[in-house]
């Protein structure tokens, strides 16, 4: 499936880029239109979501009809209280990598620039995505992503799901040994669903991985998500 | 069953393939994410029972349940591929039995992806494929399929024609932009692989045979092989999983492609044994419908086809000859460099660039491989392999994506023999030097003769008449003066006469004259006019690539002279603010992107200062002074680079500067960098990979997904004192730590700093790291220490 993007968030993107409240100077703001335009020419943004009925059981969720099996406290917690679950992937596409290896070879800075756009991207499609289950699902209530490699969900199961969802084949979504994903603007998510109201678990730094060494909370920030 | 077979079949109207194995599998009770290849030892009479399905619904190919029996995607279910491809081939043989039905060996894409964007190698994947074809000599025919990398399918092509004889069958997966998901246009899929020789091309997956429709009309428009459509049962819903188009639907929708030209059809995901048996039905009794075909000549990268249909420019800037800065860049593994030319030809309007890296005391072999590679990882445009040796040239030819040209063959036996086999072998374009044992012919007409017996031996090899190409030869006008309108005149002649392309380096014409550039555009419209189609120039120079845009301007090519008006309409296209003459001097440009205005105030300032000067008092100041107030949050990680950006292209006039003196490069040191092994995020290490340089270090840049034992290798080679990790997953920090502690049991005499987004100071110090850098600047600073 397609998502057409018209614009990305360059509020995002510059929060990515470092920049707090200020303001970006001229040039880098003439950059970033420049950048802006060219990625939305090179992306061909993609997803796949796929809702199964899930089965908990003691410190993992099972994914009925699948080999997979999510394990952990922090899933467990994010999908209490759901019945069933939609396994999601998405990609900006190799497009972005393309435009980012382009410009690094004779302006980094536009790389760099281009690079937190593309991750914002990646962003939007998947909000996009999260509202498109919204609406075809009957469910009324839905949690926020989680990824694997969030809190203790372990990175090693982006294989397996994306063979579930046959993401190589459907939206040209592939992982390498170490689990990383190629194209690398792509993002993997678990979303609960829900016919009861759902306790707000707080999307955090609580459970991410990266919070010792994040650099929006050295700044006194967050990261959005 | 050969080739010769294959072609038998074929004389059928159609030829049925079958419909999907995944769906079928699935349907009884194959979970998802299982390994469905598994099956063919755990349930061969599940298999056999499918197959049979589908040879009594019609197919006169099954393909076997192979699609992911590569050695990756078996290490889940712990079977070898050795073991699953002879099996499943035997299941599929053992439901044919009695038929006239085949058996093709099915591959589909290894599921890694390759370089740039990924990390397997070429190589690598065509010993994977190969692996596959070995263990599937059994088969009838080779086939594969759902590909959406071209270099990935060169690979497997290539690894099924050299370790096989059965026929080929290629299919990618389009999407409805009429591209792959790596950008992969239908244009370069069909030369490419019609170059390289396969049986049959075509479409599979995707999408629904009505959806396909525009995409198999494009693919009967590029080729004059038989074309295969294997489209699924319509779009799958998100939350069933099910298919929207029932067996009926899919061949009416089928019957509509069946004018454009199509000879092969099948089913892929969502179909099952009553679709085959409605195109079965719906094929019955009718008559193959061949369609009136004029392939256009053309070249091409993965995402770009030139058609050679009127006047393109080949850039000339890659090649060492008589370029210092570039013999120095080749020397050094500067490949940064190589690219930047490589760029900029683009950006002036180039649609083709030759390369050319000989050089003596390089490994010429070598240094083609890895160029070719990185060009085309950033730049679309195809290229023209120019080498003398044919080691290096078929080495080439190996590796480019796409199909280039080749440069060069002459009218001598021993260049005739070697290079045109090689051109036929991997369907690339050649250009034909009217030349022999006995030199260049004087008079047109003896060139003319050469020409004529190039395109005859090419043509007994079974290369195609348009994709010879002849070069006429052009002399300097300051040593024979007469000979300027002989090699018009043989231009012409081979235009006309033979009907071949042509083609003129044309720079020389002006040797040891003044004004050259006035005699070089001149000559270039005289020659076109005669009928030059790929001039060969320095497309930086305006007035050369001008002379082209004018040229077809006013012969009618450019119709309405658009292209002629977008590039000349006045339009500022460049990113750096107008710069006021009065207020660019050096730190105003530097701070605000400018580098034109840079590059010239360099220049300006080594007329009247050292080099070192320049750098130690105008440059470096100003980086210590962006840093500065990176550190303090006035300015951001943009803008920084962007000021080092500018600062490289100072560097560019300092070294070129120091270059044309003879004296020794400016470098206060070498330094090591690389994306540890697995980690392909190389961004970070390129951004400190700019800082550093301008500082004047000289880096030695091993690029991303780097083995430890290479930075070790490289570190002694180079006598390297400070060597710079970057990793960007947790996954990868390990291959930080192997790499530190193999440089350190190797008792390496060099300094260690990290750095990467997940890399935190402690973790840094227990890996035995001696500096944690916390961004770009800091590793200036750490540089600083360690080299001074």
């Amino acid at each position: 499936m397609s998502i057409t993007l018209n614009e990305i968030n360059k509020a995002e993107a510059l929060r990515y880029m470092g920049y707090g409240k200020a303001k970006p100077d001229e040039v880098t703001l003439r950059n970033i239109d420049e950048c802006e335009k060219a990625l939305l020419e090179s992306i061909n943004p993609k997803y796949i979501y796929r809702v199964f009925d899930i089965r908990h059981a003691e410190n993992s969720v099972e994914i009925i009809g699948t080999s997979l099996v999510l394990t952990g406290t922090d899933i467990c917690r994010h999908l209490k209280g759901c019945d069933k679950a939609a396994l999601l992937a998405a990609t900006v596409s190799d497009g972005a990598d393309r435009l980012i290896r382009y410009y690094s070879a004779f302006d980094m800075a536009k790389s760099v620039i281009t690079d937190c756009l593309a991750s914002a991207a990646v962003e939007q499609v998947c909000n996009e995505v999260d509202r498109i289950i919204r609406s075809s699902t009957e469910q009324k209530y839905q949690t926020w992503r989680f990824s694997p490699g969030y809190g203790d969900l372990p990175l090693e199961v982006q294989k397996d799901f994306l063979d579930v969802l046959d993401a190589g084949k459907r939206i040209g979504l592939n992982v390498l040994d170490n689990y990383m994903m190629v194209p690398t603007k792509s993002v993997t998510a678990i979303v609960g669903l829900s016919d009861s109201e759902i306790s707000k678990g707080r999307r955090g730094c609580s459970c991410c991985n990266m919070r010792d060494r994040c650099a929006y909370r050295i700044r006194g920030e967050h990261c959005g998500v | 069953m050969n080739t010769v077979e294959f072609k038998e079949l074929l004389k059928k109207e159609y030829v049925l393939l079958d419909g999907a194995m995944g769906t079928m599998l699935q349907a009884s009770g194959l979970k998802m994410g299982e390994t469905p290849e598994a099956l063919n030892l755990q349930k061969p009479e599940l298999l056999v029972d499918i197959h049979r399905k589908y040879v009594e619904a019609g197919s006169d190919i099954i393909y076997a349940n192979t699609f992911g029996a590569n050695r990756f995607k078996l290490h889940k279910c712990g079977y070898s591929v050795e073991e699953v491809i002879p099996a499943a081939i035997a299941n599929a043989k053992k439901a044919c039995e009695g038929t006239d039905t085949l058996v093709a060996l099915d591959i589909g894409p290894i599921g890694q992806l390759l370089e740039p964007t990924g990390t397997l190698t070429f190589e690598e994947a065509y010993d994977v494929f190969r692996q596959q074809v070995l263990a599937g000599k059994d088969a009838d025919v080779i086939v594969f399929e759902t590909m959406t990398d071209l270099y990935e399918l060169k690979a497997a092509v290539l690894a099924a024609k050299e370790n096989s004889d059965k026929p080929v069958i290629c299919t990618m997966t389009f999407e409805e932009n009429m591209r792959t998901f790596t950008g992969v246009c239908v244009s370069s899929m069909a030369i490419t692989l019609e170059g390289l020789g396969v049986d049959a091309i075509g479409v599979n997956c995707s999408l629904g045979p009505k959806e396909l429709y525009p995409v198999v009309e494009e693919i009967c428009r590029w080729t004059e092989l038989p074309v295969v459509v294997k489209p699924n049962a319509g779009l799958p819903d998100p939350v069933t999983n099910e298919y929207n188009c029932s067996p009926e639907e899919f061949a009416q929708y089928a019957e509509k492609l069946l004018p454009l030209g199509v000879k092969i059809l099948g089913g892929c995901c969502g179909t099952s044994p009553d679709y085959i048996r409605a195109l079965c039905s719906m094929l019955k009794g009718r008559k193959h419908i061949s369609t009136e075909k004029h392939i256009p000549c053309a070249v091409c990268s993965p995402t770009s086809t030139v058609v050679i249909d009127r006047p393109r420019i080949i850039g000339e800037r890659i090649n060492p000859t008589g370029k210092k800065r570039f013999k120095e860049a080749l020397a050094a593994n500067d490949i940064g460099y190589v690219l930047s030319q490589a760029i900029e030809q683009v950006h002036a309007g180039a649609d083709l660039l030759d390369v050319n890296v000989g050089m003596p005391g390089i490994d010429e072999k070598a240094m083609m491989i890895k160029v070719l590679k990185q060009i085309q990882g950033v730049v679309s445009v195809p290229l023209q392999i120019d080498t003398t040796m044919p080691e290096v040239l078929e080495a080439a030819l190996r590796v480019y994506n796409g199909k280039p040209i080749v440069n060069s063959v002459n009218g001598e036996e021993k260049s005739l023999s070697t290079v045109l086999s090689l051109v036929k072998k991997f369907g690339a374009c050649v250009v034909g030097l009217t030349l022999d044992e006995n030199g260049i012919p004087k008079k047109a007409e003896d060139r003319f003769r050469i020409a004529e017996r190039i395109l005859d031996r090419a043509l007994k090899l079974g290369i195609k008449k348009e994709n010879v190409f002849i070069d006429c030869l052009t002399l300097t006008a300051s040593a024979e003066q007469e000979g300027v309108l002989e090699t018009l005149k043989a231009v012409e002649m081979v235009k006309t006469k033979l009907g071949l392309r042509t083609v003129l380096g044309v720079s020389n014409i002006s040797f040891g004259l003044p004004n050259r550039e006035l005699v070089n555009s001149t000559f270039l419209t005289m020659a076109l006019t005669k009928g030059l189609d790929l001039p060969i120039i320095n497309p930086n120079v305006a007035s050369m690539t001008g002379a082209v845009r004018a040229y077809k301007l006013l012969s009618n090519i450019d119709v309405n002279s658009v292209e002629f008006i977008s590039n000349y309409n006045g339009v500022q296209n460049s990113s750096a603010a107008p710069a006021s003459a009065k207020t660019a001097d050096l730190p105003y440009a530097l701070a605000n992107g400018l580098k034109d205005e840079a590059a010239s105030l360099t220049a300006k300032l080594l007329e009247e200062h050292e080099p070192m000067y320049v750098v130690n008092e105008m440059l470096i100041p100003a980086l210590d002074k962006a840093g500065a107030e990176f550190e303090t949050g006035k300015i951001f990680l943009p803008q920084l680079i962007q000021t080092a950006g500018v600062a490289q292209v100072c560097f560019e006039e300092i070294k070129k500067k120091i270059l044309s003196s003879g004296e020794k490069t400016v470098s206060k040191g070498k330094i090591i960098l690389a994306t540890v092994k697995g980690d392909i995020h190389d961004i970070g290490k390129n951004i400190v990979k700019v800082l550093l340089e301008n500082y004047g270090y000289e880096v030695i840049d091993l690029g991303r997904d780097v083995d430890c034992q290479l930075v070790v290798d490289e570190t002694i080679k180079n006598d390297v004192h400070l060597v710079g990790l970057s990793a960007l997953m947790t996954t990868t920090l390990v291959s930080m730590e192997k790499t530190i502690k193999l440089l350190r049991d190797n008792n390496v005499d060099c300094r260690i700093m990290v750095g990467g987004a997940v890399v935190t100071e402690d973790y840094a110090m227990q890996i035995g790291a001696d500096y944690y850098a916390k961004d770009a600047k800091e590793s200036v600073d750490i540089a600083k220490k360690v080299l001074g």
